[in-house]
């Protein structure tokens, strides 16, 4: 009993991780359409600037969470600004955006990588590497502190879209781009501020994947897929859905991992990102596609 | 008159422009710069480009400066092989150093061998890439991956009391070229030829079995993609094994389980891995690496005395070079391809051409009596292109941040005492 709820306890600890770093790129799709596959190389940027931090000044890396969110929530606004606002009303604006974010994150990978060398790095706080020990249960204390920071930053977001006047406008154009135009939402400044704060969320998720993975410029391309694979069981758009996604891969992850191999916990994503595009392409949360 | 002599000038420097981009002696190295592979991939290009430019220093190579052309392949095999073949069909080099990882070599040894070009792997230990027959190819390791657990074996029974020794062990290791023939020679299993499925090598019962150690738990990760390192030190601990053995494809790799296993405090008398020399590994786990034996091709203090520009360059002028030309210390992952670039170097002096048949009849004609000389030790190979006579060293993190060689006793001067049992992770 206690190794059943020891393994959940590590799912959980990871679903945490996973939930912040694709609530961003959730958020990104759902109001502009974008798929962001430079989300996962902009994480490792925030995580690159809370490793610094931590390594000149000793700022923990739960500190300097609101300085990587606010630079990179800049960097967005920026990258917005440059690649995405002259084409948002294409008609293949999507269909574009993965090629074009697909170019961005080999850019942000090599300017890291210039900028920071390719070693590896991880941040290392003393809790990084202890755990609560209840009986023979292990709680690590990284993940734990992880978790619980990303669950309230999602919630502070919940709370942003449900009850301030832009997160209303967020919502509004997410569910409808054109009638929330009509309607008189400025949905070219709703979209650059979501995409701001999709990239902040990726420099808040980069503060706190430096302690609990190691990182170096290419490692984006081993999340892109995990991360790709949540955004699309919650139903891409769909932040809940994201943050259901990723606790419950997790922990299913983990369970296959401690009982059928480790090959095969990382296929549990994959595995499962093929059965939904399969018998419920839209998600669990997604609206169904509109057949033309 | 003046046209004339404007002509004969012009005509001169078009004849003089050739002859002299020709007397550049150009050699292609196709590295992971970025990808998985790029943090060792940034040192190899380190340790290339120190080498070639302290033989331009001294007057480069039969009279020619050296350039050195480097791509980044990406980590990707396609790539790796284009890169190649575009550094032989279109930029004109007359030599190869080779490239990162026995994933990436082994597609390379195949176009480097047909067209005939000497093959100086830096990093390629997976036995199957030498039994292809290929010609022309030389290891700068000690030997192949599968080979690398006797000196666990022999670390075992040479410095622990046998009342004392570890009796289980858990083996688990990254799904990749290099870890999985490491685990194949502890394991004890076949290695079989990808091509035709034909037996390479029966290493039954393998180093861990002939250690008298009883086989606690064996789990392989997928070779992209694996966050589960909590997950996966657990079931470790779990095992109750006295030894681990985490033989992963990469330093951050081995920072990642060394972490995890600090985590869920497992508690084993001996941790051995097969990556962890770099300073990086260090950095990330800290004093919890004290005890942590990893297997190495090179140490800062090992007194070999190599050979660079026909003058005497042994392992401490490699350091300060490195020292002084990057601000910081180098590690394995860049000595290695200095010796690489040692040993090419050798073979045009001494041959006195480029004519990469001629140097491979020198390569091949080397002995233990009459060597490659490098920061690495001696080089001498078989015909299958794997050096012979050369022991790993084991490495052992001690002292907060000291990286000693713990064994083979004999080898050289200067063997530290072995810290055993693992004391925990601080």
């Amino acid at each position: 009993m206690d190794q059943i709820i020891q393994v959940a306890v590590l799912g959980i600890g990871l679903g945490g991780v996973f939930a912040l770093m694709g609530s961003g790129l959730s958020l990104v799709f759902g109001v502009m359409r974008i798929v962001n596959l430079a989300h996962p190389s902009l994480i490792i940027g925030g995580a690159y600037i809370a490793y610094w931090g931590f390594k000149l000044y000793g700022i923990d890396p739960l500190i300097m969470l609101p300085v990587c969110a606010v630079i990179l929530a800049v960097t967005g606004i920026l990258f917005y600004k440059v690649f995405f606002e002259r084409d948002a009303k294409s008609a293949t604006y999507s269909e574009m955006t993965v090629l074009l974010t697909f170019a961005i994150a080999m850019i942000v990978e090599g300017a890291l990588g210039a900028a920071f060398s390719n070693t590896q790095r991880v941040t290392s706080p003393v809790y990084a590497t202890d755990a609560f020990f209840i009986g023979d249960v292990f709680i690590p204390k990284g993940q734990l502190y992880a978790g619980i920071v990303s669950i309230v930053i999602i919630g502070l977001l919940a709370a942003f879209l449900k009850y301030s006047r832009l997160g209303y406008a967020i919502r509004a154009t997410t569910q409808n781009r054109e009638a929330a135009a009509l309607l008189g939402v400025n949905v070219n400044m709703v979209g650059l501020m979501s995409f701001a704060i999709g990239i902040g969320l990726a420099g808040a998720a980069g503060a706190l994947t430096s302690f609990v993975f190691s990182f170096f410029p290419a490692k984006h391309w081993e999340w892109v897929a995990v991360l790709m694979s949540l955004v699309v069981m919650g139903g891409m758009g769909s932040i809940l859905g994201t943050v259901i996604a990723a606790f419950s891969l997790s922990i299913v992850a983990a369970f296959v991992g401690t009982w059928i191999g480790s090959t095969w916990s990382t296929m549990t994503f994959f595995l499962a990102l093929f059965l939904v595009l399969l018998f419920r392409p839209q998600g669990l949360f997604g609206e169904k596609p509109e057949l033309v | 008159m003046q046209a004339r002599l404007l002509t004969a000038v012009v005509t001169a420097v078009a004849v003089a422009t050739p002859a002299l981009a020709q007397d550049v002696l150009r050699i292609g190295a196709s590295l992971p710069l970025t990808g998985n592979f790029s943090v060792s991939g940034e040192k190899h290009e380190q340790g290339y480009s120190l080498c070639v430019d302290l033989i331009n220093e001294t007057g480069g190579l039969i009279d020619r400066p050296v350039e050195l052309l480097v791509s980044d392949n990406r980590s990707d095999n396609a790539t790796a092989i284009s890169q190649y073949e575009r550094f032989i069909n279109v930029n004109g080099v007359e030599a190869v150093f080779g490239t990162f990882s026995s994933r990436l070599t082994f597609p390379v040894a195949s176009i480097l061998s047909r067209n005939g070009f000497v093959h100086p792997v830096p990093a390629g230990g997976a036995l199957r890439i030498y039994t292809q027959g290929y010609e022309g190819i030389y290891y700068m390791q000690p030997n192949a991956a599968e080979y690398v657990g006797s000196s666990l074996r022999d670390l075992i029974a040479d410095r622990v009391d046998e009342a004392d020794r570890p009796t289980s062990v858990a083996v688990v290791w990254a799904d990749d070229f290099f870890a999985n023939a490491v685990a194949a020679g502890l394991l004890g299993q076949q290695v079989m030829d990808p091509a035709d499925g034909s037996l390479v090598a029966d290493l039954a019962p393998g180093y861990l079995v002939e250690a008298g150690l009883e086989i606690q738990m064996e789990e392989r990760w997928p070779e992209e993609g694996f966050n589960d390192w909590l997950n996966l030190a657990n079931s470790i601990k779990n095992s109750g094994a006295e030894l681990i053995v985490g033989l992963t494809a990469s330093a951050e790799e081995a920072s990642q389980l060394t972490r995890a296993l600090q985590t869920v405090r497992a508690d084993p008398k001996m941790v051995y891995l097969s990556q962890g020399t770099q300073a990086e590994y260090y950095e990330s786990v800290g004093n919890a690496s004290n005890g942590v034996l990893v297997h190495t091709s090179w140490h800062p203090n090992a007194p070999f005395e190599g050979v660079l520009g026909g003058e005497a360059f042994s392992n401490a002028d490699f350091i300060a070079a490195f020292a002084a030309k990057y601000g910081f210390d180098p590690d394995e992952d860049s000595a290695i391809p200095f010796a690489v670039c040692q040993a090419m170097a050798q073979a045009i002096t001494a041959t006195g051409t480029t004519d990469n048949s001629v140097m491979d009849e020198w390569l091949s004609a080397r002995t233990l009596e009459d060597p490659v000389r490098t920061i690495l030790g001696r080089f001498a190979w078989d015909e299958r292109g794997l050096p012979i006579g050369k022991p790993f060293l084991m490495a052992q993190w001690q002292n907060d941040g000291e990286l000693n060689f713990v064994y083979p006793l004999d080898e050289f001067p200067g063997t530290a005492d072995l810290v055993y049992p693992k004391n925990g992770w601080e």
